[in-house]
């Protein structure tokens, strides 16, 4: 394209005024121009871009609503949630329960006999086995030591003090001690 | 002013809104063209830009509070529209700010739709040879017909700080224009 000489000897370049046409001023004082028809497919071109991008926001809007957004979905996935919670949180508790009758169970000193016995009970069957020999070894004895106690006493209210050495004795003592 | 009102009016009700963006397209499309033309430089930029500008007028036109007209309204988004394009298109290609103002003259000779004679040329070297603000307000004031206020609304400039950079830069230019 051939430049416009047409401006090169004008003494009034700049200061003639182009009221109301403004591509005509700009390509007579800046040289630009536009495409011819530029405006009316430029109109076109506006519209079709707003709405092409109403309906893309409108199917992005929608699909949230249809799946993540949904109340029956949001409600399942917070249930599910809580429900794995507290699963996890009475797993970790009964684990602790247990740990916490073994280690009683450790402190505790069994017989010879109670300690081989304990290898031949089913793993089912050891709590109860344990509880029983808690009863049996711990329990009932300190009963039974405190009666011989009592009694001891008793029976020295009632007898000589002759009597009383014959509980003097290495058993007496050891029931004391138990 | 009150046909303003009106079209503002049938803008914000949306069973006559679009019926209304075209009207605001016929009266306000050739002009945000030029005004952004300037500022980007080439016609292909310029045509992005007018789209951008349009369709964030289209979305925001319901939260239009009015404070200011219509009109400079849709000026100051097509001028943020403008920034962010150059902002954009620096980090891709400048540098830095100098090269953005050399490189604008060359971009705009080689540009498909720059017919410009010597004088012409002349007008654009001596424009482009301002800063960007001096550069912005001249062309708002003597090419886009814009008052100094609206152009204060735009540029958050005094009106009488718009008014002395203005007629100092005419000065400049008809001095240099015919030398």
């Amino acid at each position: 394209m051939e430049k416009s000489t047409e401006n090169n000897d004008k003494k009034n370049f700049i200061t003639e005024s182009f009221i109301g046409d403004t591509s005509k001023k700009h390509t007579a004082y800046l040289g630009t121009t536009v495409p011819e028809g530029y405006f009316s497919k430029s109109k076109i071109s506006i519209v079709d871009k707003i709405k092409s991008e109403i309906e893309a926001n409108t199917i992005k809007s929608r699909k949230q609503v249809v799946f993540w957004m949904r109340p029956n979905i949001k409600y399942m996935a917070a249930a599910s949630l809580v429900f794995i919670f507290s699963l996890t949180i009475w797993l970790q508790n009964t684990n602790t329960k247990d740990n916490f009758s073994k280690t009683n169970s450790k402190i505790l000193s069994f017989s010879e006999d109670h300690l081989i016995n304990s290898l031949f009970i089913n793993d089912s069957e050891f709590e109860a086995f344990a509880d029983a020999t808690l009863i049996n070894e711990i329990i009932i004895k300190a009963e039974l030591s405190e009666r011989k106690i009592d009694d001891l006493f008793l029976n020295y209210l009632f007898l000589e003090d002759s009597l009383i050495e014959n509980y003097t004795d290495k058993n007496f003592i050891e029931t004391i001690i138990l | 002013m009150d046909k303003e009102a009106a079209l503002i009016k049938k803008l914000k009700n949306p069973a006559l809104k679009d019926i209304a963006f075209r009207e605001l397209l016929d009266v306000y499309q050739e002009r945000l063209y030029w005004h952004i033309r300037k500022i980007v430089t080439t016609h292909e930029n310029a045509d992005d830009v007018l789209q951008n500008t349009f369709v964030r007028v289209y979305k925001n036109i319901a939260n239009f509070k009015e404070k200011s007209t219509l009109h400079t309204w849709m000026y100051r988004i097509s001028y943020n529209e403008s920034l962010r394009f150059l902002e954009n298109d620096k980090k891709k290609i400048y540098a830095n700010i100098d090269e953005v103002s050399s490189t604008h003259l060359e971009v705009l000779f080689e540009d498909a739709y720059f017919d410009g004679d010597e004088i012409q040329i002349k007008l654009q070297t001596i424009i482009n040879s301002f800063t960007e603000n001096k550069k912005r307000i001249f062309h708002m004031k003597y090419f886009d017909d814009l008052s100094f206020r609206q152009i204060s609304e735009i540029l958050y400039i005094s009106e009488s700080t718009l008014k002395s950079t203005y007629y100092s830069t005419v000065k400049i230019i008809e001095e240099k224009i015919f030398l």
